[in-house]
């Protein structure tokens, strides 16, 4: 009996030992480890999807996913609520709130989350770059397409974050202005100096015709194309003051015959079909399950139904009297006035003036793919050109390309009225085109104008509704007009990014 | 036959002297006890008790007998006519002898070397929960409870000697439920709960323990008879608000008007006013915090029987506990059944089953709600005419309150529920192979499942989630441990040595899944339901553990003990190179009561030194954390994606900590008991979130850096003041100085939430709060002040000065969010069959940064958003000369800003629970059948003293993804209860 009973113990204790020995790993079952990436059939694919999907989705950041933190939410509230095209009607604990007023910080959440998001995108796109460079079974004309969008990619991440986070190139010396850190690798040092200005623009445009070599026309705009590459670059050479190549490049987009604009009668819906669209050059595709609703929506901020979003921030005084010149002009389609009765309410004592450019995808008011480039941009790129460039009739003629399809084929511009320069021409019109989709306001940097904001709105700091005077405008504060080269208007690199990277230094 | 002829003779005469006196002994809760000696006083004749606790003896009327027994007080009872003696032995007050659960082995309180705690079922009968911690608060040293939520079913915090970590994850001490790692247990079925504190105790696990180890021991059979016990508890519980009150209607329309005073003159501009808010504004008062919060029912119903047979026994009970929320439709319900049975299978061979089966339910609720239930103006009515919550958007007109949201509208069209169910069954084998020789196979197998399901009806609209919104989640978790250890024990004269070996395999296996949808007919609240938006999710995860285990114990002469024990660990959450790890522990104690010189001192009765040095771990940071990593649960335009996740570490390793403990136990005649420990816990490689410029695509790699000291000093201290016959007073003191301080990390980094940042430096305690510094209020201008430290090109301060502009304000170090020491008094009177007890609770020197005062005193900031009222000493500004707590509402720019104005002391002194029980003498119930009869009443969380100005100072401690610990959010209030308790034992 003992001896069985010996042997049984025995038997236990050695199974046991046998068990402790068989192999601990533990893959997760959700994730892909980064070495095994190359060995999987769509492993590149996948990874470039993310790229893309970085810029709808909400990450983790700072231990959790805040709604508020989002790639292209912060690109447009980062960069319309700093221009003159909306007013803020409430004051608000989100950071957001710092774009009107021009008091940013170092450690504000969505500065922070946009520089860490664009970095992140360009880890991604370093990854596949780095595995496509690195292994010769990516020669294939669909890898390599997928190389040059992981270039375009970059590129654009670099060319936003330069845009935010440093002086407009016409703003001091560029060749010793600090842009970005430029991340060529996956795999660096973690701690990088900032390029010149100069520097990450050449990089950029680098980037892009390598970009635009690799890829093919698409027929798509949810993702990059060559023509997208072509865009983005007609859009940095005008940024970089370069208007024969930032031309040479719109027209390439332009003569491709990809692309047509909207018409006045189809441009009401535009917004809601973008990716439907022949004028969208490259959107960000949202499907219903990227709707982020009230918490997390483009256009919670900017509209409501009632209830579908926060609705604190309407289109301004000064925005409205521009397309009021004309109010056959469809471009009203996209301000939905709020009355209260015959009256127009007012929200802590400012009208409200609905903004509708990111609503109505699918019918539902927080649902938009948001294009990022668009024909109308290109057209107005070259207007641009034309109009530094003296070429008075291309000018206008690309300003009237435009306002044919917006409703004013009536109220066409044939001379440069008095009072206002061919540049005042083409930059109204970019602004009735493009407010809110992140432009307006790096064009008053770009053409040295002072950015007005003399209506009321709680981009006045300290302002009560007890103070509003509905009758007058506001009159003695020091936030009516924002400089073209305040400092104020470049964010801050984020706190996080000094601490841990001590050879980046601070604007 | 001359032999059997003498005793017949003697017995006979002995017979007419004396009669045949029997009876029963039994211990304090009425269960028989064998063993017990009974002289006859002043003779060496006597006998033992059976295991009925039954005797019989013979005597005469007056002799007087002597009942005595190991850890029980020694009894003397004169003989008297009656023929059946009951007798009721009381428990020694410092009983060196009684068992101590240890998890792994049991040992006797004279063979323990380390520091260990042990609190028994009796100690826990004043707090009504289904939460252990609420129960132990403030009884043990050492040990810090923090209930952070009053939300039903909710746990409170348990920190045993400080905080050890500094990375994100579970801070909590590591359970133990019937000597198997994990497991779940009803509070009712409680025996002992054994609170592990050092290393020479700990030790034994090693790798898990450097939070501490809590050993939870459930009951079992005591007597042969089958025992019923059945306890009913039936209470009343209210939000204790504490000093927060939010404000009335006429108390918010007067503050508001601070808004309209005239800058030049002072006044208020009362026509602009009366324009902007007609005074009939202050007609309509609601309170939105009294509607949503209201008296709430508590009820706990216990039911056990419990029995020996000759070669088996049982322990089988059922709990039904039952916990409505003070917050409207919230709640807590749960259902617990448990088996513990025993066979002796042959004279070596036992074995032991314990079952746990375990079903809850909880009504949980939406942070938002709460918020708005705060925030709401009293100008806003809640309800229409016909007493519904009425519907609100941003096109309700007359609607004051900032955000068009009626909480009460959500509530009553939402679901926030929770169901859990688990399953616990234990085999425990243990085979005795030779006299010294033990082998013992403990193991678990365990399997939970829980379920979410949060809906909003589209009849509450957009409020949150348009036209309706369903999310259900459902988690798997099973567990397997298996422990088999060889023991051992020899006894050779004074030279005692035992000791185990042996291997423990612990597997985990999770999954969850997850769907998601919006667009619901109204009604009907399924996922299958839901039109669009549907999202699903679901993965995987496992852990393995495999450990190595071995301890020996050696004494001589029971005065010299040594205990050394070595256990090796592997994981899977470690890379391949560093996944073992080592944990040795060793201890010495020397009991000198037990020593010749100490003979002469009889009332010395315990005079102990201990000594224990060990390594302990935290294994806790979840599976993979070391590899390079790409996230798939996303997609873009319906295709598959891949995102960067995680930075790859292969040099992660373990974080341990080397604890020293000194402690001294003392015990004077036999009524006071006490002891000291001293305690210096160095925790090395602590792992960390290690910062990583942004510009990488990463925040944080994990890493090993640094260390965290913790070094305290812990009392505990019973003294039984009065011992009378029927009357007795019983002390419990307990006190716990700790200091921790964060040394060797390479650069100070930070944490923040919600704008709240603490440091982590060297030299400093984790979680110190650094923030812009208030001064006030400037008395010329009412506008705010900060504190801005000029600096010179160095960097060093040189001095400082007021600023009224917020960005100027130097960020500093304000405040810290652990106490400097905690503790309780625990103090009990009886007389006859009357209990009173008292258990307060103290702790002092913590800072709370109370984040909901920036929205409830936002000086007009938020204007359309409530107050709090306010307390005695706050002045607001309202004109030149003012000296003032409260900047003008005028000229306040961002005086709410986060700074140490919102920081404030949380030390506090709490009367915890105060009870009363009766018991019923046992002769008056005898006649109705009962064993026992006790009727009482309880009192939880009575009363508290802060100068804490929010609702009660009990705040989070763990750090987690949306909370800093010290930090004051929009909380469940916790509650007051009163409490009346039955319990019937038949």
């Amino acid at each position: 009996m003992k001896i069985i009973k010996t042997y049984f113990v025995i038997m236990v204790v050695f199974a046991m030992a046998l068990q402790s020995c068989t192999k601990m790993d533990v893959f997760p079952s959700d994730q892909i480890t980064t070495g095994s990436i190359p060995e999987t059939a769509d492993g590149i694919l996948n990874v470039t999807n993310g790229n893309y999907s970085m810029f709808k989705d909400v990450l983790e950041f700072n231990g959790f996913k805040d709604d508020n933190n989002c790639y292209v939410r912060q690109y447009f509230q980062m960069t319309d609520f700093a221009s003159n095209d909306i007013v803020c009607g409430q004051k608000t604990e989100d950071p957001l709130y710092y774009s009107f007023t021009y008091t940013h910080s170092p450690d504000q959440a969505n500065a922070r989350y946009f520089w860490y998001i664009s970095y992140k995108i360009i880890n991604g796109a370093n990854t596949v770059i780095e595995i496509i460079n690195r292994d010769d079974k990516f020669t294939d004309d669909v890898s390599q397409d997928l190389l040059g969008q992981n270039y375009f990619l970059r590129a654009n991440c670099h060319f936003n974050l330069l845009r935010f986070y440093s002086k407009s190139y016409n703003d001091g010396d560029p060749n010793s202005n600090p842009g970005v850190i430029l991340r060529e690798s996956a795999s660096e040092d973690g701690e990088k100096a900032r390029a010149s200005v100069e520097e990450t623009y050449n990089f950029i445009i680098n980037d892009l015709k390598t970009a635009a070599s690799l890829m093919k026309s698409h027929t798509v705009n949810e993702y990059a194309s060559k023509e997208a590459a072509w865009a983005l670059l007609s859009r940095v050479y005008l940024y970089k003051e370069e208007y024969n190549l930032s031309n040479k490049y719109a027209d390439s987009v332009i003569n491709s015959g990809r692309f047509t604009l909207e018409t006045a009668a189809s441009f009401p819906t535009y917004f809601a079909n973008t990716l439907n669209s022949k004028e969208t050059i490259w959107a960000i595709a949202f499907t219903p399950v990227d709707n982020r609703g009230k918490f997390g929506s483009i256009a919670s901020m900017i509209y409501s139904d009632g209830n579908s979003g926060w609705g604190e921030e309407f289109a301004s005084q000064n925005y409205r009297d521009l397309l009021a010149e004309n109010m056959a002009d469809v471009r009203w389609s996209f301000i939905d006035t709020l009355y209260n009765g015959d009256e127009v309410q007012t929200k802590n004592g400012i009208p409200v003036f609905y903004i509708t450019k990111f609503s109505f995808q699918d019918g539902d008011p927080n649902l938009a793919s948001p294009a990022m480039m668009r024909l109308a941009e290109v057209y107005l790129n070259r207007a641009e050109c034309y109009a530094h460039l003296n070429n008075v009739s291309g000018a206008l003629e690309d300003v009237n390309t435009i306002r044919k399809n917006r409703g004013l084929e009536n109220d066409l511009i044939n001379s440069v009225p008095s009072g206002k320069t061919l540049i005042d021409v083409v930059l109204e019109e970019r602004r009735r085109e493009l407010a809110f989709e992140a432009t307006t306001v790096f064009d008053y940097r770009r053409n040295k104008k002072d950015i007005e904001r003399k209506y009321w709105g709680y981009h006045i700091r300290g302002l009560t509704s007890s103070t509003v005077d509905p009758e007058n405008p506001p009159e003695g504060y020091d936030e009516l007009v924002v400089k073209w080269n305040d400092p104020a208007g470049v964010y801050y690199i984020p706190v996080d990014e000094i601490l841990a990277n001590p050879l980046c230094v601070q604007n | 036959m001359k032999k059997i002829l003498f005793l017949i003779v003697a017995v006979f005469s002995v017979y007419l002297a004396k009669a045949q006196f029997s009876g029963n002994v039994y211990d304090e809760d009425q269960n028989p006890l064998p063993g017990v000696t009974v002289v006859l006083k002043g003779t060496n004749t006597g006998t033992v008790t059976d295991l009925d606790g039954a005797f019989s003896i013979q005597a005469k009327e007056g002799d007087v007998l002597v009942f005595s027994f190991m850890g029980f007080q020694t009894q003397e009872i004169g003989v008297k006519v009656e023929k059946t003696l009951n007798v009721y032995l009381k428990q020694d007050v410092v009983n060196m002898d009684e068992v101590v659960v240890m998890g792994y082995s049991d040992k006797t309180k004279t063979e323990i070397s380390s520091s260990v705690a042990v609190v028994d079922a009796g100690d826990l009968k004043d707090v009504t929960s289904d939460d252990l911690g609420s129960m132990i608060q403030g009884k043990v040293s050492g040990v810090q409870v923090v209930n952070s939520s009053g939300q039903p079913g909710s746990s409170s915090q348990i920190r045993i000697r400080g905080i050890s970590t500094i990375k994100p994850g579970n801070e909590e001490p590591l359970y133990v439920v019937d000597g198997i790692i994990g497991g779940t247990y009803d509070p009712n079925d409680i025996e002992t709960v054994t609170i592990l504190k050092d290393a020479g105790a700990t030790g034994m696990y090693g790798a898990r323990a450097n939070k501490g180890v809590i050993i939870i021991t459930t009951k079992k059979a005591k007597s042969e008879k089958p025992l019923v016990t059945f306890k009913s508890s039936v209470g009343m519980r209210t939000a204790d608000q504490g000093h927060l009150t939010m404000m009335n209607s006429e108390d918010f329309y007067n503050t508001t008007q601070e808004l309209y005073r005239d800058p030049e003159t002072h006044e208020i501009d009362k026509i602009k006013f009366y324009q902007d808010f007609p005074q009939s504004l202050k007609e309509r008062d609601f309170s939105w915090t009294g509607e949503s919060f209201t008296p709430a029912m508590v009820q706990n119903y216990h039911l056990s029987v419990s029995g020996k047979k000759k070669d088996f026994s049982y322990y089988v009970s059922g709990t039904y506990y039952d916990e409505d929320g003070t917050f409207t439709n919230t709640g807590y319900k749960k259902i617990n059944l448990r088996a513990n049975t025993n066979y002796k299978l042959s004279k070596s061979v036992n074995l032991k089953n314990n079952i746990n089966i375990r079903n809850s339910n909880t009504s949980a609720y939406d942070y938002m709600d709460m918020y708005y239930t705060y925030l709401n103006l009293p100008w806003d009515n809640a309800f229409d005419s016909t007493g519904h919550a009425r519907y609100v958007d941003s096109r309700t007109p007359d609607w004051w309150s900032r955000d068009n949201i009626n909480p009460l509208h959500s509530i009553d069209n939402s679901d926030y529920n929770y169901t859990d169910f688990s399953l616990d069954y234990d085999l425990v084998l243990d085979i005795n192979i030779f006299k010294w020789l033990t082998f013992s196979s403990s193991n678990r197998m365990s399997y939970s499942t829980g379920k979410t399901h949060n809906f909003v009806s589209p009849k509450a609209a957009g409020t949150y989630h348009d036209k309706g919104y369903i999310f259900e989640n459902q988690t798997n978790w099973k567990g397997f441990v298996s422990t088999n250890l060889l023991k051992f024990k020899f006894e050779t004269g004074k030279h005692n040595i035992s000791g185990l070996a042996g291997f423990e395999v612990n597997n985990g296996y999770f999954n969850f899944m997850s769907v998601e949808g919006k667009g619901l007919p109204e009604g009907f609240d399924v996922p299958s339901v839901a039109s669009s938006e549907l999202n699903i999710a679901g993965s995987n995860t496992k852990d393995y553990f495999r450990s190595f285990i071995s301890q020996v114990n050696y004494n001589y002469n029971r005065t010299y003990f040594v205990t050394a024990s070595y256990r090796i660990d592997a994981t899977s959450n470690f890379p391949p190179d560093s996944r073992i790890a080592h944990f040795p522990s060793l201890s010495a104690s020397w009991l000198m009561s037990n020593m010749d010189f100490m003979e002469g001192l009889s009332w010395w009765n315990v005079l102990k030194i201990r000594a224990s040095y060990g390594i302990t771990g935290d294994p806790d940071i979840g599976a993979s954390r070391y590899m390079g990593l790409f996230s798939l649960n996303t997609q873009y335009n319906g295709n598959p994606a891949a995102v960067p996740y995680q930075l790859q570490n292969y040099n992660l390793t373990w974080e341990k900590t080397n604890e020293i403990n000194i402690g001294m136990d003392f015990g004077f005649f036999n009524r006071l008991n006490m002891s000291v420990d001293l305690y210096n816990n160095v925790t090395k490689n602590l792992i960390v979130l290690a910062s990583q410029p942004l510009s990488q695509g990463f925040e944080y790699r994990w890493e090993n850096s640094g260390e965290v000291i913790n070094k305290g000093i812990e009392l505990g201290l019973n003294a039984l003041i009065i011992q009378k016959k029927s009357f007795e007073w019983n002390v419990g003191l307990s006190f716990a100085k700790n200091k921790n301080t964060l040394t060797g990390i390479d650069k100070p980094f930070y944490t923040t939430v919600s704008g709240i940042s603490q440091i982590y430096r060297n030299d400093a305690e984790i979680y110190t709060f650094v923030l812009p510094k208030w001064l006030g209020v400037d008395s010329e201008t009412g506008a705010p002040l900060w504190e801005k430290l000029i600096k010179d090109e160095n960097g060093n301060v040189v001095g400082s000065e007021a600023t009224s502009q917020y960005a100027e304000a130097t960020p500093q170090e304000v405040g810290n969010a652990l106490p400097d020491f905690v503790g309780g008094i625990n103090t009990s009177v009886s007389y006859k069959g009357f209990e009173l007890f008292a258990n307060f609770v103290y702790q002092y020197g913590n800072d709370i940064y109370n984040f909901t005062r920036r929205f409830m005193d936002h000086d007009g900031h938020e204007p359309y958003y409530n107050y709090m009222e306010p307390a005695d000493d706050w002045v607001r500004w309202t004109k030149p000369g003012d000296i003032a707590t409260h900047p003008s509402m005028l000229n306040a720019e961002l005086s709410r800003e986060n700074s140490s104005r919102y920081l404030e002391d949380g030390s506090y002194f709490r009367l915890n629970s105060i009870s009363l029980a009766y018991t019923f003498p046992r002769q008056m119930i005898k006649k109705i059948l009962l064993k026992g009869l006790t009727l009482s009443v309880n009192a939880n969380n009575v009363f508290t003293l802060t100068k804490y100005w929010g609702q009660d100072p009990e705040v989070n401690l763990q750090q987690s993804d949306w909370a800093m610990p010290g930090v004051s959010d929009f909380k469940y209030p916790n509650n007051k209860q009163l409490v009346f308790n039955i319990e019937v034992k038949f």
